[in-house]
Parts: structure tokens; sequence; C-alpha cells
């Protein structure tokens, strides 16, 4: 399991609903996309800033989380300043900042398990419209979660023994154990998986307009 | 999709996750190089254009759900309101025209030397045209650049992903002489 | 058997096996893949509670499982369980028969221990209440109730092999399959699993390199390129095995 980005804590943030902080962030990043001038920017800009801070987490910390978007928006900004003007490059970098910022805020404040439960209210009128199944897509994600760190760990123990041969760096060295390991591993997942149950019956029959789930295996017609 | 479908999505996911944690060569600007970018066309290219894109699909969701998977430690959802997001988006895309791509071009009795061009083209087309269409679109729009600065500001990437879309076409050929598995 | 003591005498010989043990029967079953042939013609019945399986690697051992539980679907003839046709009828042979991998880490989905659990359960149809008793109840079975909230990748193989057994057994079946239990385990781990098993009231079919394991059994049975070639009591098909391959 990955440690989530979020971070336990009781500011007004934290106690928001995690849907309605979604939806919020959603509209302040559509608002925002229509606004040019450098001063209401700059204020948005103060008032993500204010919002990151409300959450406890300190102006430092804020400014470490946030270096990846920051080297990010000085490409752009700088981009912007030597091809257009310097106003643009301000406004840019304002706006994106603003965005940023706020949607640091919400991240920091909303657990991986209240993001799930969005995510599965999602599921549920996709289901309907046939585009797939919540049970599977649910438990792929949850399955991706609970693998990472072995995979990232089999990666690790790859390039050791690379390194320990001498390969050190060969990229087709490390790609193509690691695929075929995964390939394999797939094969004996799918089986414990089957093996204990999966799929739930459902207990209402749905409308039968999501995918048919066929079995690896041929089952001979009686 | 099987249940072998489901754990090769899943596993295809973890990999994409864990090529953005190995060392990467860092470049100018701040923006490493990483290989998880190498590891949306190799989803696309051993998996098949749909387990391939559900991969990256399954990779969107956990940057939804506020994991730092992406490369970097990156994640939530300030990826999706970023500059970077039509990149990220266009990881689906990538990943399936890739896929879709690789089964086109496939036939069992070809040399390897074809084998390996025709994936990297599939690579190519699919993890760098069509992703770049994508993410300069955006870049163009969202973050207001106008098409041809956002162009320019991608461009230096370009080299960096050739080459990666070659490596990922020695690795599918490799990894295809290993273990037997279809297209999807 | 030498060893009378009190914790091993409801284990592999006492406790009344005939009233969870199901009989699982193999009509000329055939399975060839990829023009290998895993399984040649066997015909063979377990009621036993207790039954080894010995073979050396692509022997047809593992695929002799999978077909008790429609993993594996045979070119030609039949399994059933109780009656039950294992491919027809595999997911009500799931519920009451399980099967642990030899590999913890394939059999294991979820990112925590409780929520592992719980995963078997869910699937079989348990309510949210009966699911946390159980999983409750199967941890505490098997001694590893201090793990319920920990992560997985956390945990040491021969932590994952109890966690993945918990899984199997708190769906509560009447027959658990082993597929290699100990491979993975040092022999520490190796020795609590040995105790668990002895201490299993429910059937258990094992399929074990480690010979030991099967020594009180009362039925062991030799595989060979697919074929049934020796059937019997542990001691004499153990030793039939040693001798083949020394």
């Amino acid at each position: 399991m990955i440690a989530a980005l979020a971070r336990p804590g009781s500011s007004p943030l934290h106690r928001t609903a995690a849907a309605r902080k979604l939806a919020a962030l959603a509209a302040i990043a559509t608002l925002l996309f229509f606004v040019d001038a450098p001063a209401p920017l700059g204020f948005a800009f103060a008032a993500g800033l204010a919002a990151a801070r409300s959450t406890g987490v300190r102006f430092a910390e804020i400014g470490s989380d946030l270096k990846g978007p920051a080297a990010v928006l000085a490409v752009l900004g700088l981009a912007d300043w030597w091809l257009v003007d310097a106003a643009t490059a301000v406004s840019v970098v304002l706006r994106l900042g603003a965005i940023a910022l706020f949607a640091h805020a919400v991240t920091v404040t909303t657990s991986t398990a209240e993001l799930t439960a969005v995510l599965e209210r999602l599921f549920v009128p996709a289901e309907r419209l046939g585009l797939l199944d919540a049970a599977r897509a649910a438990l792929t994600v949850t399955l991706a979660i609970r693998f990472v760190p072995l995979i990232v760990e089999e990666a690790r123990e790859i390039r050791q023994a690379q390194a320990a041969r001498g390969l050190d760096g060969s990229i087709t060295a490390l790609a193509v154990p690691l695929m075929v390991r995964v390939i394999v591993r797939a094969e004996a997942l799918a089986d414990a998986i089957d093996a204990r149950g999966f799929p739930p019956e459902r207990a209402v029959v749905a409308p039968s307009r999501s995918p048919e789930i066929r079995p690896d295996r041929e089952v001979p017609t009686p | 999709m099987t249940t072998r479908d489901l754990g090769l999505v899943a596993l295809m996911a973890a990999v994409i996750v864990a090529l953005g944690a190995v060392p990467a060569i860092p470049l100018a600007a701040g923006v490493p190089i990483t290989l998880q970018s190498m590891g949306v066309m190799l989803a696309g290219l051993v998996l098949g254009p749909r387990r391939g894109a559900a991969a990256v699909a399954v990779v969107i969701a956990l940057v939804a759900l506020g994991l730092p998977v992406l490369a970097g430690g990156r994640g939530g959802l300030g990826v999706f309101v970023g500059p970077t997001a039509g990149f990220l988006v266009g990881w689906l895309v990538a990943a399936f025209v890739t896929g879709f791509l690789a089964m086109v071009f496939e036939a069992p009795e070809k040399p390897t030397w074809l084998r390996t061009a025709q994936l990297t083209a599939a690579a190519v087309i699919g993890g760098i045209v069509a992703l770049y269409v994508c993410g300069i679109l955006w870049l163009a729009f969202f973050v207001k650049m106008g098409l041809v600065k956002a162009f320019m500001v991608s461009l230096p990437f370009v080299p960096g992903d050739v080459a990666k879309a070659i490596v990922a076409a020695l690795v599918t050929v490799k990894v295809r002489q290993a273990v037997a598995i279809e297209r999807k | 058997m030498s060893d009378t003591s009190p914790e091993r005498a409801g284990g592999a010989t006492g406790a009344d096996p005939s009233a969870l043990a199901q009989t699982i029967v193999f009509s000329g079953v055939s399975v060839v893949r990829d023009g290998r042939t895993a399984l040649d013609r066997v015909s063979i019945g377990f009621e036993e509670a207790r039954v080894g399986i010995v073979g050396l690697n692509g022997s047809g051992k593992s695929t002799l499982l999978k077909c008790i539980i429609g993993l594996v679907a045979p070119s030609a003839g039949t399994v059933a369980v109780d009656g039950r046709d294992a491919l027809r009828e595999a997911r009500a042979i799931r519920r009451t028969t399980g099967l642990l991998f030899q590999d913890p880490d394939n059999q294991i989905v979820m990112p925590t221990v409780d929520e592992d659990l719980a995963f078997g359960l869910k699937n079989h149809g348990f309510s949210k209440a009966e699911t946390a008793e159980r999983v409750a109840g199967a941890l505490v079975r098997l001694g590893i109730a201090p793990l319920a909230r920990r992560r997985i990748h956390e945990l040491s193989g021969g932590e994952k092999q109890l966690v993945a057994l918990a899984g199997v057994l708190a769906i509560s079946p009447r027959t658990v399959l082993f597929d290699e239990p100990t491979a993975h385990l040092d022999l520490k781990n190796r020795n609590r699993l040995r105790d668990v098993l002895h201490a299993l009231p429910e059937q258990a079919i094992v399929v074990s390199h480690d010979l030991e394991l099967l020594a009180d059994f009362p039925r062991v049975v030799m595989i060979e390129a697919g074929r049934i070639v020796r059937d019997g009591a542990a001691a004499d098909v153990l030793a039939h095995y040693r001798e083949a391959n020394r």
C-alpha cells in the first residue's frame, strides 16, 4: 500500500464532505479559466494559499509538496515571458498556482477512503450505461494498490541483481524480467481470485447491458 | 474481461507506477525523464489496446485517489487541473493507439528487426504523436498558451520519448519470446 | 502413529472426519494443454480426512488440485465433488472447498489483512456482520489476531501464508486443498504450518515436496507424468517415492 498524500487533521476543510470539495475545485478551476487580469488572479492566488494553510500544513511544507508543479510553472512562465510578455507570464503563473494551491488543500484533507467512496459512486451510473462492471473495476484498482509496493520491490531487486553483475543501467534488463514476472503472476493471481469465489453473485439480476463475465476456461455444454 | 485480464491490467498499472519510481535521468527545467511514459507504451504493446488503456485508467484512478504514483511522487487532484493534465489523460489515448497499431502490425512470420521497427512505429504514433496532441491541446487552451507555444514547449521532450519507444519495442519483442501472451 | 500427545490426537486421524470430508471423484480425466499432457486418464476417488499427493515438478499435482475446483477444464473425463460437477457447479464447490496456493503473494488480493479476509466472505454473500465475525474468528484460530489491521507488504512470508490460510478458513470450507504449502517457508514457519495442519478438523488434500508433512497421513498418492502410479498408506508410498528418486 502506498502512503497517500492526505494528512490527518481537524481543520474546516477536513470536515467538509469530499464531493463538495471536488465540486468546488472543479468550479474554481473553471472560473479562473475565464479570468486574465493579474489583479483578480493575484487575489485568487492569495486565497489558494490561505486555503492550503488552513489545512494545518505549514508554508514551508506546502512549498516542498508543490515543488514539482512549481518547476513546471516556472518553465511555462519563462516561456511566456520570453515569447509573449511579462503580464501574460504573471497571469499564467498566478492562475495555475492558485489552482494548484486549492487542489493541494483538497488533497491534503481528503482521505483515500473518502475518494474511493466517491469513485465507487461514479461506477454505479457507468455500470448502468454498460461501460464497466463496478465490482471488477473496484477490484482492479484495489489490486493495483495492493501490488504496487511488491512490484516496486521486484524492480529494485532486479536492478540490484543487475548491478551485482555489472550490467547497471540497461533498461531492457530491468523491463523484460519485470514484465515476464508480471505476466506469470497474473495467471496465478487469476486462479486465486476465481478460487475465492469472485465475482460475487448479484442479489438482483441487473439488466444485461453490463459486460458478460466470460470465464478463461471453456465450460463444456451439458 | 476475464479474471486473468483483471490481473494483467492491475499488475501493468503497478508496473507503470514502479517505472516512475526507478531512478530517472534529470533533464533541464526540473521535470525528470523517467521510464513511466515507457510503461504506458509497454501497456499498449504487450497487452493490446483495451487492456493497455484499462491499465492506464487504473493509474489515473490512483492519481485521483490522492496517491503519489506519478513520477516524482506526484499525485492528487492537482494534476487534473494543472498544465500536465492533457498528457495524463492523453496516456489513455496513447496506450490504446499503440496497442491497436501493434495488433494491426501483428504477423507471426516476420523477421525480428521488422517486428521491432513496426512496434517502434506503433509506440511513436501512439505514445508520442497521439499523446502530444492531447497534451498540447490542453496546454494551448487550458493554459492559454496557444498552439504554437505549446508545441514549442513540448518539443524538447520528443527525442527522449523516441528513445523510449525504441526500447519499449525491444522489450516487447523479448517479452513475447519468453511468454505467450495475446493482445486484446 | 507414534505421536499421541493430546494436541495431536484430534488431528489427522481423529475428530470425526466423515462429517466434514467430501467425496472427490476423478473419472477418466485427461488434461492436455499446448500439446503437453498434464493429466492422463486419471480415475481416482478421495474421501479420507487426509490425503497426500507427491510427485516431481511437472508431474501434474497442481493440475489435479485445480481440476477439483474447476480452475482447469479437463480435455476429457469429469471431476465431481459430492456428486457436483466441478465445472458446472464450480461456484458451489468453491464455497465448500478452499485452495491454499504455494505463493501467498498470488493469493492475497487486498492491501490489508482484514480487507483480504473479508474479500472471500463478501464473494460468497456473507453479511457485513457475519464477515466481521468470521474475519476475527479466523485470525484468532490461527493465532494471528494482532495482524488484523496490518498492511500486507509489511508481513513476512510465513505471516502471509497464515493470512492466506485464514482467508480460506474464514468461509468454513469442508475441504482445504494445499498446493505445496511450505515451499516458501523457513523452518520455523514450516513447523508452524505443520502444527496448524495437524489440528485442522477440515478435510485436507496436501500436495507437498515436504515428505515429513505427509508422514502420518492415512493415504498418499504418487503421480508421475500425469498418471497415478502408487496409492496407499503413507509409509509405503513415501518409501517408494524416495526410492524412485534417489
